[in-house]
């Protein structure tokens, strides 16, 4: 088995869905086999360049841009890169595997995401580890970083799993949150765990916090080394440094069952 | 055989399957991660009268353990998995949980589980909280100087084995007990095993059964010095005292191991401290499934 690099041979002028484009399946076959492939009403091969790389199981998309949705959908195994953007839904129900994006990614980033690895080198957009409309819960497993920013109510209704954000969050991070982690390096936005159930959201700060959430004083917890380490050995050099001694503690949403938390470093 | 002045039966130990799981104890520091892991093991002698056997394996430096703490990892020997677990609720409830500073987490890599938090972190009376991080959840249960952090299960073996043992027999009761102690010193640095007995040395073998109905032992009479002419004794003329290590351990390599070093360090010392045999307990063979035949740790 030897890795694939597919490159884009235009600009696509709509909303493209590689959501089919698996690096499993498609590094399992020969450079030939996959340029075949149909795909849009043509074939693989009529809207990528496609090369073989020596990456045994990883798969290259390379020039893609925002209007590429549903990258990585559902990923199971194996690597896949993208050199250049990605649009909608990349990473939606992952469940193994790693989606490396090296420049910015759309709305929806690992929705539903049950496991595996989501970096993002850019920024991300709204939802970041939520859930689509009709959906019961969003992110329920995995880990994703994001280098940049991430858009409004990042963590909705997210379950399990870590969010790592070296920017700032958007408006209303982990609203409805179930339970899993958000640690924003650089912050919360405004109104951040709107009905917050259960979970943790940790930053240095937090823009205009919801007067339902209750502070619970400064305090010196071994969670925040098992999750300090975590993190380390989950995101390597990716990782934020390793949390202070003390974090002030707020408890929220007492507008709902008050569970989670939101830990100030700063 | 005689190895510098101690003569070596030429016997074995009996030793029986069991159960055994592992914890990590951390701290504030080392002494309260001790304090902790002792109070834990206290009573933990005889699978019969205290439910379990246990003990401390190794202390831990503070860059190994989950939490970067220091550490300790203590061993708890039953007859089954389903045995361990009310010892591990009552052991960690009572006595992990209620240590300054605390926190315990899985010490085994195992396929096979045991709740581990299944009764402490109902202490939380329901603000307890769970954290899941990759394969591995935890729980954290306020109390009042913060929080207490336990893992959610931990691994279990029935790959155990308890009864490993040696007997030592001297004519002077001080040496006998230093040798014994050097023993068990030795023993110590093996990993994998622990001697739950107090100081990790036995002077009270017993024997299957008893006169009165109800003891399921009783003294072992053919090795008391003081019985000797009154009963069927194991002693010889100049023996005036017999103290045994019993050796528990996870898996049967680590109890040889342990039988190698423990003998070892008898017979460096040899007879110069009053040592003058060392011996094995058994049923014939009959009753357990491994046997560790002195014969076979002599250099």
């Amino acid at each position: 088995m030897s890795g694939l690099k597919l490159r884009l041979r235009s600009v696509p002028v709509g909303r493209l869905d590689l959501s089919c484009l698996q690096p499993a399946q498609l590094t399992a076959q020969s450079q030939e086999d996959v340029a075949r492939l149909p795909f849009e009403g043509g074939t693989l091969g009529d809207l990528f360049e496609i090369t073989s790389t020596n990456d045994a199981g990883t798969l290259v998309l390379a020039q893609t841009t925002l209007a590429c949705d549903g990258i990585g959908d559902h990923l199971a195994s194996g690597t896949l890169i993208v050199e250049g953007d990605a649009g909608q839904y990349a990473g939606r129900y992952m469940k193994g595997g790693r989606l490396d994006i090296r420049g910015t990614a759309g709305n929806y980033l690992g929705a539903g995401m049950k496991g595996g690895l989501i970096t993002v080198a850019g920024s991300a957009g709204g939802y970041v580890g939520g859930l689509l409309h009709g959906e019961k819960f969003g992110m329920a497993g995995g880990i994703i970083h994001v280098g940049g920013d991430i858009g409004e109510r990042a963590g909705d209704r997210m379950r399990r799993g870590t969010i790592v954000v070296a920017g700032k969050t958007g408006a209303a991070a982990g609203s409805r949150m179930a339970g899993g982690t958000i640690w924003a390096e650089g912050g919360f936005g405004p109104g951040a765990g709107p009905l917050m159930r259960r979970g943790t959201l940790i930053g240095p700060k937090a823009d205009d916090m919801l007067a339902t959430f209750a502070d619970c004083g400064l305090h010196d917890m071994v969670f925040l080394r098992l999750i300090s380490r975590f993190v380390a050995a989950e995101l390597g050099p990716l990782a934020p440094a390793p949390l202070p001694s003390k974090v002030r503690r707020f408890a929220g949403d007492l507008a709902s069952i008050g569970k989670g938390e939101m830990l100030l470093t700063g | 055989m005689k190895v510098n002045g101690v003569a070596i039966d030429d016997t074995f130990a009996e030793a029986f399957g069991m159960s055994g799981t592992a914890l990590i104890i951390t701290a504030d520091s080392a002494k309260w991660a001790m304090i902790a892991a002792t109070t834990m093991t206290g009573f933990g002698t005889s699978v019969i009268g205290c439910g379990a056997e246990c003990g401390i394996d190794y202390e831990i430096p503070a860059s190994e353990t989950p939490d970067g703490r220091p550490g300790v990892r203590v061993l708890i020997f039953g007859f089954s998995p389903d045995a361990i677990l009310p010892q591990l609720k009552n052991r960690v409830g009572q006595c992990v949980l209620t240590s300054p500073g605390s926190a315990c987490y899985n010490g085994l890599d195992s396929s096979q589980r045991l709740a581990l938090s299944a009764g402490p972190r109902f202490f939380g009376d329901g603000w307890q909280m769970s954290k899941r991080l990759g394969k591995r959840r935890f729980w954290r249960v306020p109390v009042m100087d913060g929080e207490f952090t336990i893992e959610d299960n931990v691994g279990v073996t029935t790959d155990a084995v308890g009864g490993g043992n040696l007997l030592m027999l001297g004519r002077d009761r001080a040496g006998l007990l230093e040798t014994a102690e050097a023993a068990v010193a030795a023993i110590a640095r093996v990993p994998d095993v622990i001697t739950p007995f107090p100081g990790g040395i036995v002077r009270s073998g017993s024997k299957v059964g008893s006169k009165y109905k109800g003891a399921l032992a009783s003294t072992n009479n053919a090795f008391c010095p003081t019985l000797r002419g009154t009963t069927e004794t194991e002693l010889d003329p100049d023996t005036i005292a017999v103290l045994e290590i019993v050796i528990d351990g996870l898996t049967s390599q680590a109890v040889s191991n342990a039988m190698r070093v423990g003998l070892k360090a008898v017979t460096d010392i040899g007879a110069a401290k009053g040592v003058t045999r060392v011996s094995a307990g058994n049923y014939g063979g009959k009753l357990g499934q491994f046997h560790y035949h002195l014969k076979d740790y002599v250099a």
